[in-house]
């Protein structure tokens, strides 16, 4: 395959994957997340039931003990898009590839040796 | 509220991703500090190793990883994971600071369009994604492939390698913050990605695999190296 090809055929996978991955992604908390559950009694570490009420109480608890209540209101906050079900999520995680495709080739245009 | 922990509504939120309350902000700035140093020699690498027809291989990777991060995949334990990409991205690139490189752009579009990670504690999340996730992922590659010779069993122990220390570091860094106390810390964050290392190493070998039959050539000469 050559690279023009190789390209094309990286950027549909990625392209298929972004619009796939609000279908089959997990919504169970990730490691990070579930390792927070745990150690603030919202769940048990090898359990898979998370007290909800606790979590919220949680990310409340944790504020309090860094002090960083920095917030910041993102314009697709966790990949959604207002008012749009798994299409939108689908949509808007597809353009991020395209951003991030088109800032990497922009910035490594810029930066990269031409020999 | 933490709006990046959303854990009941059907989110895309994810592993090592920490954010903004999880670290005090005198700390987190001590982190931005240290990713900036490796986010420069990175750039430096860029403008020194990259060559310019290399370009759409770095762009189509980092578009790949900002896609597969988007992915959770179920583990046990009620708990879900995703690959990081750093060791893949070092590993085809022939540099760690391509990993700084690629997952520093992936984060940045990440926090800051999706509110995935935080503002502030953006520097840690480079730090253990890029810098870590890089280092531990090529020079575990780099000495596994010199020693067993078959890039993909070295490569998918790097991926696994990558993630489960990015993970540790996780962890310290969260019993400094004073979030986690550090024993449980590490045991629950090295349970859990243990197994996402797994996803992790699994998907590293494959995409190696199917870069390396498309393009022999980067198996002698990664995308960076001027050779």
């Amino acid at each position: 395959m050559d690279q023009k090809n190789l390209l094309y055929f990286g950027i549909i996978i990625a392209l298929v994957i972004a619009v796939a991955a609000p279908f089959i992604a997990s919504s169970n908390p990730d490691g990070l997340e579930s390792a927070f559950f745990g150690v603030f009694g919202a769940k048990e570490v090898h359990g898979a039931e998370l007290d909800e009420e606790a979590a919220g109480a949680a990310e409340e608890q944790v504020q309090e003990i860094t002090g960083n209540t920095f917030s910041f209101d993102s314009p697709f906050p966790d990949y959604t898009i207002g008012g749009m079900e798994k299409a939108g999520e689908a949509l808007i995680i597809a353009v991020g590839t395209l951003i991030v495709l088109g800032i990497a080739f922009g910035l490594g245009r810029a930066l990269s040796r031409s020999d | 509220m933490i709006a990046t922990v959303n854990y009941n509504s059907n989110t895309l939120v994810t592993i090592v991703h920490i954010p903004d309350a999880f670290i005090p902000l005198t700390q987190a700035a001590v982190y931005w500090v240290i990713a900036l140093v490796f986010i420069a020699l990175s750039l430096r690498w860029a403008r020194n190793e990259m060559r310019e027809e290399k370009v759409p291989l770095v762009a189509v990777l980092a578009a790949g990883i900002f896609a597969i991060q988007a992915v959770n995949v179920p583990i046990p334990w009620g708990t879900s994971g995703h690959m990081m990409g750093a060791a893949l991205a070092a590993i085809v690139l022939g540099s760690p600071f391509a990993a700084v490189f690629v997952l520093t752009l992936v984060l940045i579009v990440q926090g800051v369009l999706f509110g995935d990670g935080g503002i502030t504690v953006m520097g840690a999340n480079i730090i253990n994604m890029g810098v870590i996730g890089g280092f531990v992922g090529f020079y575990s590659f780099k000495g596994l492939n010199a020693a067993i010779r078959n890039p993909y069993p070295a490569a998918f122990i790097a991926g696994w390698l990558s993630l489960f220390v990015a993970a540790l570091v996780c962890a310290v860094e969260m019993a400094i913050a004073g979030t986690f106390p550090l024993e449980l810390g590490l045991i629950s964050m090295g349970l859990y990605h243990a197994v996402i290392g797994v996803i992790e190493g699994g998907i590293t070998a494959v995409a190696l695999y199917l870069i390396y039959t498309a393009r022999p050539d980067l198996l002698k000469s990664p995308a960076g190296v001027t050779a």
